[in-house]
């Protein structure tokens, strides 16, 4: 209701009563001063309601406008002793500047007791009206009379003991109707404090968020109760506490709401993780019961070390999950097992050992069994087949890649899943395994730690070269045949050291330029008389490296990078 | 001046290349040696071409067999003939 009244005149106090003066009859000043101050009632109500809503851009200028105009106007009639008068007299003489300052709008405020009183006188006389509506513009006038800048830190904080003043009072209907929505109007428009807010509504005050500890035991229990809905969300969270640094490209967002855990390590696998989880369940289902015993024997002491063979455990997990892989399908496996080497099977076997003490604590030995025996497995065949193969990153990057799975299967067979392990595996692995536990145990501590981050950021690394390979491809692809594609990627870059180590030895330089590179590349065919390295440059790489590699006249007579 | 073409700290560049990546690589397979700044981009660059024209060999022999979906076989195809291309 305001707000339309207001946008049609913009009336500051001033402004209305310049329109008041304008438009009153002024022959006939006694008939009509009921309806004058009828008219002014309604009229000056309405601004003290709003003044706050209104910009003070739109007022100044209209209160501008109105003023030269009514100086005109109210020129003529000085002569007398009206209220018109007086207020001709009050408006001409206060500076026009004064109204515009937004603090106008404060000084009403440490005086909303004074314009209740005239409220109040309001309702009593007629020309009583007019004159406690004059007192606010004069406080206004007078106030803003004196230099703003003092003023208004204090006008701030009278404003703010005028509003908490004017709370309470602000209750009271109808005659205090003004005052209250003046106070109330002005306390939308400063910055209140979220006390009264939540005092008046307490549902809606923000509550700090709760950090609840993280509960393992609830954590254990989502990870029974969702187990098999994703594994590669879940082979997060149980080496979600290894202290990673790096952090894996991961797509897959996650699905399981989590407890508090940061998944500080994600394994960025295709969907390798997939095929080898269901490849981990079938061979869990041949699980040996004997070899579960064992383990329950084992107790390491703390959590510490839990996370640290949580690390190891996919290692030696992931070294056995390619056997047992090809158990299932077995000409795979062979190819695999002769890539092996015997002293890595032995470590391998070290490491499954004491992951499996690891496994023991954290629940989940089902896993730790099929590493067990996996591991046992492949000692017997890589000692079997005995050609030790200087591909051993092949197999390193098979462990790489099933570790994300090995860590899922962690997740995926907890405590409660342990009966269906109890399968007996081949007896002669648990005869090996309790030979040699204690032996074992300790070596790997000192080994595993290191071969774990060594792999992984390569891992990480690569698997930018194969998304964009699978982007190039434009089909889908294999897990297979991205592990082939990371193998390409291996030997691609074996080449390529040797080429360049090459080239700088012919050039008797010990550092590699890009000289030697641009020559690579010629050699290779990617770049002839037709195509120049720098058109490749331009076609490929984004054009911050660009800048860095061709060189490019600036301004000053300088040339970057420098030739 | 030449600053102003260099990267800033702000730019995101949107297609980064594994640098470090690829530097602790070159400095595995060959402490002996040393790589310049623009190096490894190159090397960059190089591995992009690589990997693309592997792509582009796998998918042609996936084609050929009219599979929908790329195989390691394709794969192993496809990468003995292009790395011995690039054996420069």
């Amino acid at each position: 209701m305001a707000d339309t009244y207001n946008s049609d005149g913009e009336p500051t106090t001033r402004t209305l009563l310049r329109r008041v003066l304008d438009t009153a009859d002024t022959r006939t000043p006694r008939r009509r001063r009921s309806a004058r101050v009828g008219v002014q009632k309604a009229r000056l109500e309405m601004p003290l309601s709003s003044p706050t809503k209104m910009n003070v851009s739109r007022r100044s200028q209209r209160a501008r406008s109105i003023d030269r105009l009514a100086r005109v106007q109210t020129s003529g009639h000085l002569d007398e002793q009206t209220p018109r008068t007086l207020l001709k007299n009050i408006l001409l003489t206060a500076p026009e500047s004064s109204i515009m300052m937004p603090e106008s709008v404060v000084k009403p405020v440490p005086t909303p007791q004074v314009v209740q009183s005239s409220r109040r006188k309001s309702s009593q006389g007629s020309l009583e009206l007019q004159l406690p509506e004059l007192e606010p513009p004069t406080t206004l006038a007078l106030g803003l009379l004196a230099p703003g800048r003092r003023k208004q830190r204090l006008r701030l904080s009278a404003f703010q003991q005028g509003v908490d003043q004017a709370l309470p009072l602000s209750q009271e209907p109808h005659g205090n109707a003004n005052a209250s929505s003046l106070t109330s109007s002005l306390n939308l428009t400063f910055a209140t404090p979220l006390q009264p807010q939540s005092v008046q509504r307490p549902g809606l005050a923000r509550r700090p968020p709760t950090h609840r500890a993280v509960d393992v035991g609830a954590f254990l229990q989502d990870l029974r109760d969702t187990s098999l809905v994703s594994p590669g969300d879940s082979l997060r969270t149980p080496v979600a506490t290894v202290p990673m640094d790096t952090v894996l490209e991961d797509t897959q967002p996650f699905s399981q709401p989590l407890v508090g855990r940061s998944p500080s390590v994600y394994h960025s696998l295709p969907c390798l993780s997939h095929t080898e989880a269901e490849d981990a369940e079938r061979a869990v289902s041949h699980r040996t019961q004997s070899s579960g015993p064992k383990l329950q024997n084992y107790n390491p002491g703390k959590q510490a070390q839990l996370l640290a063979r949580k690390a190891k455990n996919i290692d030696a997990l992931a070294m056995s999950f390619p056997n047992k892989s090809s158990a299932i399908s077995g000409e795979d496996g062979v190819d695999l097992l002769q890539d092996g080497i015997d002293e890595e099977a032995e470590e391998r076997m070290e490491e499954n050992l004491s992951v499996s003490k690891v496994m023991d604590t954290t629940g989940t030995q089902g896993s730790i069994r099929t590493e067990n025996s996996k591991g046992y497995r492949e000692m017997t065949e890589a000692v079997e087949t005995n050609e030790p193969k200087g591909s051993s990153e092949d197999e390193d990057i098979s462990d790489r890649r099933a570790s994300p799975e090995l860590a899922s299967n962690t997740t995926q067979f907890p405590q409660a899943r342990r009966p269906q392990f109890l399968e007996p595996a081949p007896p002669s692995s648990t005869a090996v395994l309790s030979s040699e536990p204690l032996s074992t145990r300790l070596p790997p501590r000192a080994r595993a730690p290191g071969s774990r981050p060594r792999q992984d950021p390569h891992k990480t690394g690569l698997s930018h070269y194969v998304k964009f390979f699978s982007f190039c491809a434009k089909m889908p692809m294999d897990k297979k045949a991205v592990e082939t594609v990371e193998k390409c990627l291996d030997r691609y870059f074996q080449h390529l050291c040797d080429d360049l180590e090459a080239f700088a030895a012919h050039a008797g330089r010990k550092t590699v330029r890009p000289e030697d590179l641009e020559l690579l590349m010629r050699r290779q065919g990617l770049v002839n008389d037709q195509v120049s390295l720098h058109v490749l440059v331009e076609r490929h790489l984004p054009l911050e490296y660009r800048q860095l590699l061709i060189p490019c006249a600036f301004s000053g007579n300088s040339v970057f990078p420098a030739q | 001046m030449a600053v102003s073409g260099a990267l800033s700290r702000r730019t995101h560049v949107r297609r980064k290349a594994p640098r470090a990546f690829l530097r602790r690589l070159f400095r595995r397979q060959k402490p002996q040696l040393r790589l310049e700044t623009g190096g490894d981009l190159l090397v960059h660059l190089n591995c992009l071409l690589f990997v693309h024209r592997l792509a582009e060999e796998s998918r042609m022999n996936a084609f050929e067999n009219k599979d929908g979906v790329i195989k390691k076989e394709h794969v192993q195809a496809a990468a003995k003939v292009i790395l011995k291309k690039s054996r420069g």
